[in-house]
């Protein structure tokens, strides 16, 4: 976005006007107004939908705000008061840890998966791969919570197809097996959960890129005589690491705010176990109705967003053509 | 970011309902009853049965002129952020029902109509006093009683009889035995449950606390203090593993009676008992018909024999938002809801009318008699703090505890000290 905003008006180019020839200055004056016109439509709905309400976030988070206040209509200052109350308990930082956690290890995992099946679909045949791209649109296309319905009848203790399965193999000590009596077990399924929801939009990115690769480099590094390996390194990879990159910052943020599955499996139980933050923002705001401090929390979990993708937007504010690698 | 669109969509959702309520703070036109006007009232599902609302309402239009009732159906499955948005909006209901658990919080936040001058008028001679009690708030009274209700044991009363069971049980001793005798007749088929008890069925667990002579909290002053490790709330927490243990249910243990609704299980007729609400039976028998004449209940039974174990009381209240429209409407509604015909029909309903003392109406159903029965035992409601709510729409510790110790991931000591700990918690935040 930056960068069309920058080519799309070169201020260095007009040379600063003279200061005599007032005629000549309203002219560019006029000509140096059209490209901001015209982004002002798309400007304004920005700032509409996505500056004032950050604007009002991060004003709420400096204010008591409880259903009473809601409802009167009361402003109440209360400068950095819910800030310290966040910060301040301890649990917070368990939470903010606990999320940093969870996300990496699904957009490893997502981006890793991607990345592989990817790869495997170049090498199938035709009729394969069509079902597979099927498959993974269909995954991709389930709603979020009649997947989470589902995944939550797999991992059922007593009724679950997973436990069963898993005694027949053999493994009697999974009779009655509870997947969701601890924190970490309960976020590996969620993840498991998040990680098939995520993979074919990651997949089909990086397919794209694949596609992109010239056929006759391929053909050049078999006449060269490369391994595998080789070939996925000198070919493949160059070709798709820009899509690699921009797929794991989205699924950065995509999964470092993903409620809906973790709420919807435990309510970030047992114990709080599985509580991340977006969890600890709702159970601040709309279960405690301290909607200053579910605000701040949401300004703190901004932060934490801009300091994880920091590297990513720094390439992307220093490269003028959008070339991400 | 569709996402973080979302959260701001809704942040600012927020902050443009509270500008609007600035706005309109005290200009709002009190009505006198006439001209053409719409009650809002929103009702629970499963609280007041549709005849009994269908004749309320159109009395009331009949008696005022040009007045519409608009009657709405209201889930309980996220009913408090439900409310917290309909509040806060320019034209909330006018009319609306709360869970004895909620209704001190919305008292507390002041943003319900206070009622402390319509007592008298609102039949307020006749109240229960527990729910006028969650109804109050700092001597003031917000919410009025609407009815109350607690929980019994259903039972199969054609599998009882083949077990030789010949009365029902009055003691644990004999609802044990009583397990044991039902296994023994009806053990061969594997789906067979004497008891359905999940895990996280915490109502029931407080019923057990109490009977030790125990609570989950202790009021000092305006604080609460959480006493779920005392040595009473480990003996009925010792209880629940021991009638989970006994029966044998194949009930979750990581989940609570309405996943998966425990009506359900009951009406596909492999299971003998449960711990529910009177009108559970009746979504029993939407499953399967016969299941009703074939069911009874009685009181969940006391540690000493003969009596019955006092009771979680559960209920409503009714109360008018502070920024209805209609607020001399709405309480000539509660006027005529709060009236002896219509807490009769509650009564005739199977509920306990919240404002009339008159019971006699629950005799003639004898799982409605096992409630009113069950009543006399004693019942006591959720610790009256407003922080109460947010446990339940929140994180509820006793889940966890009771989770933790049946699967055996925690013992009873570790399990009650961090139940203790994380209600003392909530009842802080």
């Amino acid at each position: 976005m930056t960068a069309t905003v920058n080519t799309a008006v070169p201020a260095g180019t007009t040379p600063p006007a003279p200061p005599r020839a007032r005629r000549r200055r309203t002219i560019n004056l006029g000509e140096k107004a059209v490209p901001y016109l015209l982004l002002t439509p798309a400007v304004v709905v920005m700032l509409v939908l996505l500056g004032w309400p950050a604007v009002q976030v991060i004003g709420i988070s400096f204010r008591k705000l409880d259903l009473g206040e809601l409802v009167r209509g009361e402003l109440v200052w209360v400068g950095f008061d819910n800030y310290a109350s966040v910060l301040s308990n301890p649990e917070f930082w368990t939470i903010t840890l606990r999320t940093v956690l969870f996300t990496a290890a699904i957009v490893a995992g997502t981006v890793l998966l991607g990345l592989l099946i990817a790869l495997l679909m170049r090498h199938l045949s035709a009729t394969v791969r069509v079902i597979l791209q099927v498959t993974l649109v269909l995954a991709w296309a389930t709603p979020i919570l009649a997947a989470t319905t589902v995944y939550q009848w797999i991992f059922d203790q007593q009724y679950g197809i997973l436990n069963k399965t898993l005694v027949k193999l053999g493994f009697d000590s999974f009779q009655g097996y509870s997947w969701f009596s601890s924190g970490a077990s309960t976020l590996t399924v969620i993840g498991i959960l998040v990680v098939w929801q995520a993979v074919p939009f990651v997949c089909f990115t990086i397919y794209a890129g694949l596609l992109q690769a010239p056929q006759e480099l391929y053909e050049a590094a078999a006449m060269d005589g490369v391994t595998p390996w080789q070939a996925f390194t000198t070919v493949s990879w160059p070709a798709v690491r820009p899509l690699v990159t921009l797929a794991a910052f989205l699924s950065v943020i995509w999964d470092f705010k993903v409620f809906a599955q973790v709420w919807a499996i435990r309510q970030g139980g047992p114990d709080g176990e599985s509580t991340t933050l977006p969890l600890l923002m709702y159970l601040r705001g709309v279960a405690g109705r301290h909607f200053g401090v579910a605000s701040a929390v949401a300004v703190l979990m901004i932060l934490v967003l801009v300091v994880l993708t920091a590297r990513y937007l720094q390439l992307l504010l220093r490269t003028r053509e959008g070339d991400i690698s | 970011m569709k996402r973080l669109t979302k959260l701001m969509a809704g942040a600012a959702a927020i902050a443009l309902a509270t500008a609007g309520c600035a706005g309109s703070g005290g200009g709002s036109s009190k009505d006198s009853g006439g001209g053409d006007k719409t009650l809002t009232v929103w009702l629970m599902s499963g609280s007041a049965p549709e005849t009994l609302t269908g004749a309320l309402n159109k009395e009331f239009e009949a008696a005022h002129d040009g007045v519409t009732v608009k009657y709405e159906v209201q889930e309980w499955d996220g009913i408090q952020d439900k409310l917290t948005t309909a509040l806060a909006s320019q034209d909330p209901p006018d009319v609306i029902e709360l869970g004895n658990t909620q209704a001190p919080s919305f008292a507390a936040d002041e943003v319900l109509t206070d009622l402390s001058g319509d007592v008298d008028s609102l039949n307020g001679g006749q109240w229960l006093s527990s729910l006028k009690d969650s109804g109050e708030w700092d001597g003031k009274q917000y919410a009025t009683p609407f009815y109350a209700a607690n929980r019994v044991v259903l039972y199969r009363t054609d599998m009882f009889q083949q077990a030789g069971i010949a009365s029902v049980p009055t003691s644990r001793a004999e609802w044990l035995d009583a397990i044991t005798k039902l296994k023994a007749k009806f053990g061969s088929d594997p789906q067979f449950q004497p008891l359905y008890l999940p895990g996280q069925n915490w109502y029931t667990l407080l019923s057990f606390i109490y009977d030790e002579g125990g609570d989950i909290a202790k009021k000092s002053g305006t604080d609460f203090k959480a006493t779920v490790n005392s040595p009473e709330a480990k003996a009925g927490l010792e209880f629940y593993k021991q009638l989970v243990d006994a029966s044998g249910t194949t009930a979750p243990k990581d989940n609570d009676e309405q996943n998966p609704v425990q009506a359900g299980i009951y009406g596909q007729g492999k299971v003998a008992m449960m711990i529910a609400l009177p009108w559970e039976l009746g979504t029993a028998a939407k499953d399967n018909p016969d299941i009703e004449k074939n069911s009874s209940a009685f009181a969940i039974p006391s540690k000493t024999a003969g009596k019955a174990a006092p009771v979680f009381q559960g209920g409503s209240n009714l109360a008018i938002p502070v920024n209805s429209k209609n607020p001399d409407l709405a309480k000539d509604y509660l006027k005529l809801m709060l009236s002896d015909k219509y807490q009769k029909q509650l009564a005739e309903a199977g509920m306990v009318p919240g404002a009339s003392s008159d019971l006699s109406a629950l005799d003639a159903k004898p799982v409605s008699k096992a409630m009113a029965d069950a009543s006399k035992g004693g019942g006591k409601a959720a610790p009256a703090t407003p922080k109460w709510a947010t446990v339940e729409a929140g994180q509820n510790p006793l889940k966890d505890m009771l989770t933790a110790y049946l699967t055996g991931a925690k013992d009873l000591d570790t399990a009650t000290n961090d139940a203790n700990t994380a209600l003392d918690a909530a009842f802080k935040g």
